[in-house]
């Protein structure tokens, strides 16, 4: 029995596999912030006095890393819910 | 602890300040601008609550032992990203909010960080073109 593979259902599963690809820029972040927070655990223990400094500092940091996880979510929900290559064939 | 505080209020400031800006101009620019507010909005709100939480968070894991500190931070992360995630989900579904404007509230936190802490420094564009073995040779 022979099965045909549209283009749409081509787009629909490449589309799923990128997305997939996608989520992996959402662990990144995740696994840096936890290592610099260990890092100002460790810095903190050392020098307790200027703990407002340092959370201050890996705050900046850590907020700027998280929107990299952010560009890698929208990328793969917008390949999941609002393909815009389905439209175009 | 004063200091972050202070921070969390000026960061606060400065996206609503921000986001009156953006909304105003997409007034003048977009011929639907209310979608996009409603976006603005929605992202910019739950990124300062993230923001928050994010303060919230290393506050409490700079006291803990190292190695908890990282799996806690690392938990407290992915909580956040599922939070985002269903922000995007939701402004994409929704009809009446458009994607855009949620992705650039979600960002915009980024983009203020860096121009106020960075590219605000007069001393980051005096040193950019500096090398650094030439600082470490007292030249």
């Amino acid at each position: 029995m022979e099965t045909l593979i549209t283009g749409k259902a081509l787009i629909l599963a490449c589309s799923a596999i990128g997305a997939g690809l996608a989520m992996i820029a959402g662990i990144g972040p995740g696994i840096g912030q936890g290592y610099a927070a260990g890092k100002g655990a460790e810095a903190v223990g050392r020098q307790p006095e200027s703990q407002g400094d340092i959370v201050r500092t890996m705050l900046l940091g850590a907020a700027v890393a998280e929107t990299t996880g952010i560009y890698g979510l929208v990328i793969a929900l917008i390949l999941l819910f609002a393909n815009p290559l389905v439209g175009m064939l | 602890m004063e200091s972050i505080k202070k921070m969390q209020f000026d960061m606060l400031r400065k996206v609503i300040l921000v986001i009156c800006f953006i909304s105003g101009a997409s007034v003048f620019v977009l011929d639907e601008p209310l979608g996009f507010i409603y976006g603005l909005v929605f992202g910019s709100g739950i990124s300062l609550l993230n923001f928050f939480e994010l303060a919230n968070t290393l506050n409490r894991a700079v006291l803990m032992r190292p190695d908890k500190a990282q799996s806690f931070t690392v938990i407290k992360y992915f909580i956040r990203y599922i939070v985002t995630a269903i922000v995007v989900y939701i402004s994409i579904v929704a009809p009446y909010i458009n994607v855009l404007g949620t992705i650039l509230g979600l960002i915009i936190i980024k983009l203020i960080i860096l121009v106020s802490n960075l590219l605000g420094d007069k001393n980051y564009f005096k040193k950019i073109f500096r090398r650094k073995e030439d600082e470490s040779s007292g030249q």
